[in-house]
Parts: C-alpha cells; structure tokens; sequence
C-alpha cells in the first residue's frame, strides 16, 4: 500500500485532473453508445457488433478484476453484452449514460459469481479476502490518458476512503466484507464509501 | 420487514448510496435501499451520478477480449430473443422510479391469510435459494441439479436476478413452500420442505392460474430428504396464482384435487 494521497486534499488545486474541466461523458462512450444501444434495442445486429467493439473490453477487463479466473471472466462477460442485446429496450438514457448502464449490468454479474462462489467455500472466502489490490489496479489503470485521469482520481483520495472502493468495486467485498479487512466499523465504511464516490465523481467530472 | 424499514432512518439508508453503486451490499440491504430509492428522488439522482464515477472505474479496467469471444456472443444474440420494450399503453410507471425491475405485480405478492409471509422465512429462503443453486447443503440437492442440467441454468438466471423476491409459508397438510420469484424473468423457482408422503399412485403437482388460463407447470419431482424441487415456473402473467395440488401420478391437463397451496403472485 502507499502512502499518497493519505491526507484529505482539501485545497481544490488537489483534486485533481479532472476538476474544473465540466462535466464530460464516459470513458471512449460519447453519445454514441447510447444511440448504438436504442439501436440494439430495435434488433439492429451491425449496432450490436458496433457496442460489442466499443464496450466489450472494458466488461471483460472490469469482469476479470473482480473474478480473476480468465474462463469464468470470459464465461460473465459473454452473459453481460448478451443482456445488453436482450434489455437494450430497458435501457433509459434519463437515468446515466450507456456506460454506466453496461458496466453496471457487468459489474453486478461479475459480484454475482464472485458472491456465489463464496458460499460455495466460506473457507475459500476467507483465504481470499487476504490480500490489498490497489498497487495492482494501479499497474492494471496505467496506460491511457484515461486510466491516468482515474489514477489521479483515486490517488486524491484519502488512505481509507482508497481502500474501501477499490476492495468494493474492483474485488467485489460488500461494505461488511470491507470493514472487517479494514478493521474499522460499517457505518465508517458506508460513510467512505459514499464520500469517496462523490469525490471521485467530482474529480473525474462525469456529474450527470 | 416493515418494522426493519421503519428502524432504519432516512439518513442511515442515504449513506448507503456509495456501496450500492459499487454493488458492495448484501442483497437484504439492497433491497432495502431500492425501497428507499422508489421514494426518494434525490437519492436516485445521486446514485445515478456515482454510477458514472464508477463506470469509469470500471473502463479503466479494460482489457484486449479473448480471441473468439465476440464471434460467439454475436452469434448467441442471433438465435436470443430480445425482451419487448415497455408497453406505454398499459404500464404508468413514475417517471423517476429507479426500481422498476420491481413491476406492481411482484410488489403485490402475499400469502393470503394464514400463509402471510414471515421475515424469518424469508431469510431461510435465502439460504435454501442458495443451497438450491449450488448443492451446498446435500448431496441429493447437487444430484437433482444434475439431473436437471438444462433448467439449472434457468433456475439459477431467476435466482440471481437483481429482482428476485422470496418468500415463504405453509402448505395445507404439512410441509413449507419456498418461492423466489422475478419480475424481469417473469419466472420463479418453487421448492417445498417436508411434503405430506403421498401414495405411489400420486404426485405433487403445480399450476399457474390466472387471467391467461391454467397453466399445468409440472409434477414435483420427489425429492430426497423430504425436499422437493427446485421447479422453474416461467411465462408468468399479470394476476397469475401459483397452486400445488395432489393429482394421479402421471400428472393431469386441470387441476382436479383441491388447492394445497394457492399464492397470488
């Protein structure tokens, strides 16, 4: 674990790339995912492939962090673009962009499996909670002007508040899970989590 | 589950905001917070927008896709079928209800009378949906799974739907029924616990009643260890009744002995 971003960067100047810049869709998204999901919605298979080419890395990537195990991972992803293809008509543009509607179908399922294969093995579950992913995600998040915004983001974060979303979103903990790795009460790690979220909202400037 | 609502405070489910838009929550809590959610605007815009924060998390993740991995999704979507839209001239849903995977039928669903849903059960339901899914209670559990290979997945699809509800009461004569059931499968997943035996020449077996007709859904399987099912039930319409009679053996085309079980999904 480092020790960056361990104080809580107050100053706006700290908050980092994003700050400031105004509200900018998703990630490599635009409007045009959106436009190529009605499209889906209506049977068109040219838009599906064109959905498939734009978001199918980032499912199968996000899929694989949470799950680890590259045939599940695969197995999840082509469940999640093959709900999109079924419920792009219960796609609502009102509600969030594309991408969150598709990363968040991917990132549900990918917890799905994870969480079941808990309760396939509580041992298992218990030898698996051991280890602090975040140095890892950092590699795995340097790359990309992107993934360079999301670095700094995350880096603008306080230790903890670091912590408790990535062993949440990218390991797929509950904030019960977390707290008990972290060592601290529930209704901190709630409050964090919730914290962390908004600031990074705010930093990466992806506010509706 | 209502005075659990009422224990919570409004602002001990808003800070919940941040797990459940990284999914970090139990389901219980989920849907707890989803209740919550239906009637608080501001609350659904502010996950809405962590959401998006996550999403990018989640994008920064990408990955180069497997070779094949796209061929084969493709060609699954060609032979899926796609759900309908909405249909604007029947349902009315409030605008901003974040919940809707949560249809009015579902929400309506109660044991009437002495079959009122208990908390308790609830919870039990839970542990069995998941023993159901993946035989971690018995053996004879994990062989019926097996046997049924081609439903399993069904099952387990209506088992880990996002809006899968369970619930849980008594059947006439003895033994409990466990249904999970989801609105956005318009399916559900039947199993009972400690069935009156019934003689070699009869069967357990389930319909669906309602405006679409009688639906015979099947014969319960006899189960081991005085569990029966799971049994998927799906096509399930608006003011459908799930029912379990005694029938002959080989099953009937109507239900003929008298309801041992009649739930108003």
């Amino acid at each position: 674990m480092t020790a960056t971003g361990s104080q809580e960067p107050r100053d706006p100047a700290r908050r980092g790339p994003g700050a400031g810049t105004g509200p900018r869709p998703g990630p490599n998204a635009g409007p045009d995912l959106a436009a190529q999901i009605v499209l889906v919605a209506r049977g068109d298979s040219a838009a599906f492939d064109a959905v498939f080419e734009q978001i199918g890395p980032s499912v199968f990537g996000l899929v694989k962090r949470v799950i680890r195990d590259p045939a599940q991972s695969e197995e999840v992803t082509q469940e999640v673009l093959l709900e999109v293809w079924r419920n792009a008509s219960k796609f609502d543009a009102d509600r969030g962009s594309a991408t969150a509607w598709v990363m968040m179908l991917a990132h549900r399922r990918a917890v799905d499996r994870v969480r079941s294969v808990q309760a396939e093995s509580e041992r298992e579950r218990r030898t698996a909670v051991a280890d602090i992913p975040y140095d890892e995600v950092i590699e795995a998040v340097e790359s990309s002007l992107e993934r360079e915004r999301v670095r700094r983001c995350l880096n603008s974060l306080t230790e903890v508040q670091r912590e408790s979303v990535t062993l949440a979103y990218y390991r797929g903990y509950t904030y019960g899970q977390v707290a008990s790795l972290l060592g601290v009460p529930t209704g901190t790690v709630k409050t964090r989590m919730r914290d962390a979220l908004i600031r990074l909202r705010d930093c990466l400037g992806v506010a509706q | 589950m209502k005075n659990k609502l009422a224990r919570t405070s409004k602002r001990d489910a808003h800070t919940l905001a941040g797990a459940y838009a990284m999914d970090a929550i139990s389901a219980p809590d989920r849907d707890r917070f989803e209740r919550h959610l239906a009637g608080c605007e501001e609350c659904a815009r502010e996950v809405a927008s962590l959401r998006e924060a996550t999403a990018m998390l989640g994008t920064a993740a990408a990955e180069p896709l497997p070779a094949g991995l796209k061929e084969r999704v493709l060609a699954a979507a060609a032979v899926t079928r796609q759900q309908p839209p909405v249909d604007e001239a029947v349902t009315r849903p409030h605008p901003r209800r974040v919940t809707s995977r949560v249809g009015p039928w579902l929400r309506s669903l109660a044991w009437p009378g002495r079959l009122a849903l208990a908390a308790g059960a609830a919870a039990v339901a839970a542990v069995l949906a998941v023993a159901v899914v993946f035989g971690v209670t018995n053996g004879s559990m994990q062989q019926q799974l097996d046997q049924a290979q081609a439903s399993s997945q069904q099952i387990a699809a209506v088992l880990t739907a996002h809006d899968a509800v369970m619930t849980a009461g008594p059947v006439t004569g003895g033994g409990t029924a466990t249904i999970v059931m989801s609105h956005s499968r318009r399916a559900l997943v039947f199993t009972a616990q400690g069935l009156h035996a019934l003689p070699a020449s009869r069967g357990y077996e389930l319909w669906l009643i309602g405006p679409a007709g009688t639906r015979p859904v099947g014969l319960l399987p006899a189960g081991r260890h005085g569990m029966t099912g799971p049994v998927i039930a799906s096509g399930l319409r608006p003011g459908d009744h799930l029912a379990l009679t005694a029938e002959p053996a080989d099953g009937s085309a109507h239900p003929d002995a008298p309801m041992m079980l009649d739930v108003a999904l």
